[in-house]
């Protein structure tokens, strides 16, 4: 080909891109002469989570013909995240999106979620009475409603019927204590080849500052020196110390919980489904997963109790941004999907215990026909639920903090390191007095 | 005498006219050259030149994502600079490219020696080594976190079954970063392909000579082969020096996430970490001009310590 010919071509392909109109996606038709609105809304989730939001947002679209809603689903949480900064240093930041107030403090320090007081205030549809103030507490910042609450889940303990059928044990009871806890796991774990590892572990459980706490406020321990106004870790304490010794001792001395190798090899959750694993801790956000279990029976247990009864909120909501140029029609799906309409959509997934009282006290969350038989556990740990912190800097201590846990429940740094490491690694993330 | 003079006036206007012409031609040259280089040009300047200054005028200022820059000076990097996870990414990201490059290089020569030949079925084995280079880099990265399973994967019943201690690779901290630096040595094909076709271009003349001098393999490799490569090898060592530093994100963000502890804590990952999960962006960008300079440095090391590009001869 000549260098005329590669000319010719260049400026014809050049030509020819410059000639191609980007197709701007399509909106529904409204009715001629309506203005039709579109919003974006920003999720994470599994496929399931997504077919719950679409079907949400077409009961929406029913009432609302003039509002459409891009449903955008990142399923990796880290990736959302990631997405949503993305998305706001570009400025053009999803109209609503879901997402856990544990990750919100920077987004409500640099003002970027706009408030719902004044709608709430307003609205004639929802009213924050008939919320669970342990939820709406969670998503309030200087004085104001910042998000509204979708759900308001906890850690509670999933157990394989079957393996407890097995080895003779008694299904868990409502106020076992933690010796109970930890005899349990030692019992159904089980070395069945003889070859020095387990092949069925008692327990599975995340080694994070999300799964300790719990146990740190049962035993009077504390995370944060000072709630109100933090000004550094409290992990030191003698009971946040004895709750962590406790909770690492699951894995470095009783050997309930796969060590660092076998959770490499094969994660706790996998293993839980496979049937080689007795209890496994996580939050409600399991139940759609475990629903597809048909080779055993499975049900749901409170926390193991220490001193007192506690444990903590896992919720997500939804939020405004206040950079979104469509706000009205934003809350008003916010608003729909807080209602009882929107809530019983989302509660037939399994997924989330809803953050209206009477509809988590209804059949459509408590349905005795669906797994976990005992979904009520969710609803007795909401009087002792505690939230963690909302500060612009959780999420650096949040890391910090689980990082040195996962060190000391997998043997890397003995307890008393982990937390001096994580006072001394964390100290510059907390505002100076 | 009118008429020569009209001559002369015709033979200096057709002169004038052909180097018209030829003038024309190299600006038509031109012209075709710069158009056929504009889109590349453009891309590089807007993908490539514009971030770069954008990151080094971030790496100034204070930047939260949500609100404009803030001119802080210097703050950020003597913030960086005091946290020890700063240090541990920089230790281990020249512990890496230290070892990954030269591994990678090494490797390439290797194989390039054997493979340089035509002989019968050695294209097969030459795709063969290509292969792992054409895998994109997530799926490599789920490739090798299945062989580095610790209880089903094929690396330790492989040790099994000879006999030798089976390791916990990605889960202990002494050998997290050793398994990255591993992994990271099979993506070769190209630095072999390069120097395959180095050595084909070596003329024969020269092995013909030193096999009637009697000369060993070692002694045509070590001073006919090594000095005629000289410059291949520093370019690929150069190359590869920077793919590694770039190609770390990877595995670390699909395999390790930094751990065990922050023992696979390269900057790359940490960099990103700081923009994307704590809304840091000016101190990522301070991380990133740090990283650009020690990259240089060590570049400019390498050049220096090997004497710049050696034998300059055509091959």
């Amino acid at each position: 080909m000549s260098r005329q010919q590669v000319l010719f071509f260049s400026l014809l392909v050049a030509f020819l891109a410059a000639c191609t109109t980007i197709q701007a996606p399509t909106s529904p038709v409204a009715e001629e002469g309506a203005v039709f609105t579109e919003l974006t809304f920003l999720i994470s989730g599994d496929p399931t989570d997504q077919t719950a939001y679409q079907t949400l947002i077409d009961a929406f679209s029913t009432e609302h013909t003039d509002i459409s809603i891009n449903l955008i689903n990142i399923p990796s949480g880290g990736d959302f995240r990631k997405r949503l900064a993305a998305d706001f240093a570009a400025g053009t930041p999803p109209d609503v999106f879901l997402i856990n107030y544990r990750h919100l403090g920077h987004f409500f320090a640099a003002n970027a979620v706009e408030p719902l007081t004044d709608y709430l205030a307003a609205s004639t549809l929802i009213r924050t009475d008939d919320y669970y103030a342990e939820a709406l507490t969670a998503f309030q910042w200087q004085g104001k409603q910042m998000c509204m609450p979708q759900n308001i889940s906890s850690p509670v303990v999933y157990y394989n019927k079957d393996l407890f059928n097995a080895a003779g044990i008694a299904y868990p009871s409502d106020d076992w204590h933690w010796d109970e806890f930890v005899t349990t796991a030692q019992a159904l774990t089980q070395d069945q080849d003889g070859d020095g590892t387990a092949d069925i572990y008692g327990l599975g459980m995340e080694a994070t500052i999300v799964r300790a706490a719990p146990f740190i406020w049962m035993n009077g321990g504390e995370i944060l020196d000072d709630e109100a106004a933090p000004a550094g870790l409290a992990l030191d304490s003698p009971e946040s110390k004895a709750a962590l010794a406790w909770f690492v001792g699951l894995q470095t001395e009783h050997h309930v919980v796969p060590n660092a190798v076998a959770e490499e090899a094969e994660s706790s959750l996998s293993r839980f489904v496979n049937g080689r694993m007795a209890m496994f801790v996580d939050s409600r956000r399991a139940v759609p997963e475990f629903r597809l279990i048909e080779s055993f029976d499975w049900d749901v247990a409170a926390l193991p109790v220490s001193q007192q009864r506690a444990s903590v909120l896992h919720s997500d909501a939804f939020c405004m941004a206040a950079a979104g140029q469509q706000q009205d029609a934003t809350w008003a799906f916010i608003e729909f999907a807080s209602g009882v309409e929107g809530q019983t959509i989302l509660a037939q997934t399994g997924r989330t215990v809803p953050s209206r009282k009477a509809l988590a006290e209804s059949e459509s969350f408590l349905d005795p026909n669906a797994k976990p038989a005992n979904s009520r556990v969710f609803l007795d740990a909401v009087p002792g639920m505690r939230h963690l912190p909302l500060m612009a800097t959780w999420s650096d201590i949040e890391g910090i903090v689980s990082k040195h846990i996962e060190n000391a429940f997998y043997g890397i740094e003995t307890v008393d390191e982990a937390i001096e490491a994580a006072n001394q690694q964390s100290a510059e993330f907390f505002p100076v007095p | 005498m009118q008429q020569n003079e009209g001559l002369l006036d015709s033979v200096i206007l057709r002169k004038k006219i052909l180097a018209f012409w030829h003038n024309r031609h190299v600006s038509s040259y031109q012209l075709e050259l710069g158009l056929l280089l504009t889109p590349f040009l453009l891309g590089t300047a807007v993908l490539l030149l514009l971030p770069m200054l954008l990151t080094i005028f971030l790496a100034f200022t204070s930047y939260n994502a949500f609100t404009p820059p803030q001119w802080n000076g210097l703050q950020n990097f003597i913030t960086i600079f005091q946290r020890d996870v700063f240090w541990i990414a920089v230790r281990n990201s020249l512990v890496y490219v230290s070892f990954s490059a030269p591994l990678q290089l090494l490797g390439a020569l290797l194989l390039a020696l054997l493979l340089y030949h035509q002989r019968y079925g050695v294209r097969e084995y030459r795709i063969a080594a290509f292969l792992p280079s054409v895998i994109p880099e997530v799926a490599y990265a789920l490739i090798w976190l299945w062989i580095f399973n610790p209880l089903y994967g094929p690396l330790n019943k492989l040790l099994g079954w000879v006999g030798l201690p089976e390791q916990a690779w990605l889960v202990n901290t002494a050998t997290a970063l050793p398994s990255l630096i591993f992994m990271s040595c099979f993506r070769l094909g190209e630095g072999m392909f390069v120097l395959i076709a180095a050595l084909q271009g070596i003329p024969p003349a020269y092995f013909q000579a030193a096999a009637l001098d009697g000369g060993s393999r070692w002694q045509i490799l070590r001073h006919i082969i090594l000095p005629l490569l000289t410059p291949w090898l520093l370019l690929l060592l150069l190359r590869d020096i920077l793919l590694s530093t770039q190609s770390s994100f990877a595995p670390v963000y699909m395999m390790t996430e930094g751990g065990p502890g922050y023992a696979t804590m390269l900057l790359p990952y940490l960099i990103y970490d700081e923009a994307f999960s704590h809304f840091r962006l000016g101190h990522a960008a301070s991380m990133l001009l740090v990283m650009f300079v020690v990259m240089g440095i060590l570049l400019w090391l390498v050049y220096r310590l090997l004497g710049g590009w050696g034998y300059t001869d055509e091959i």
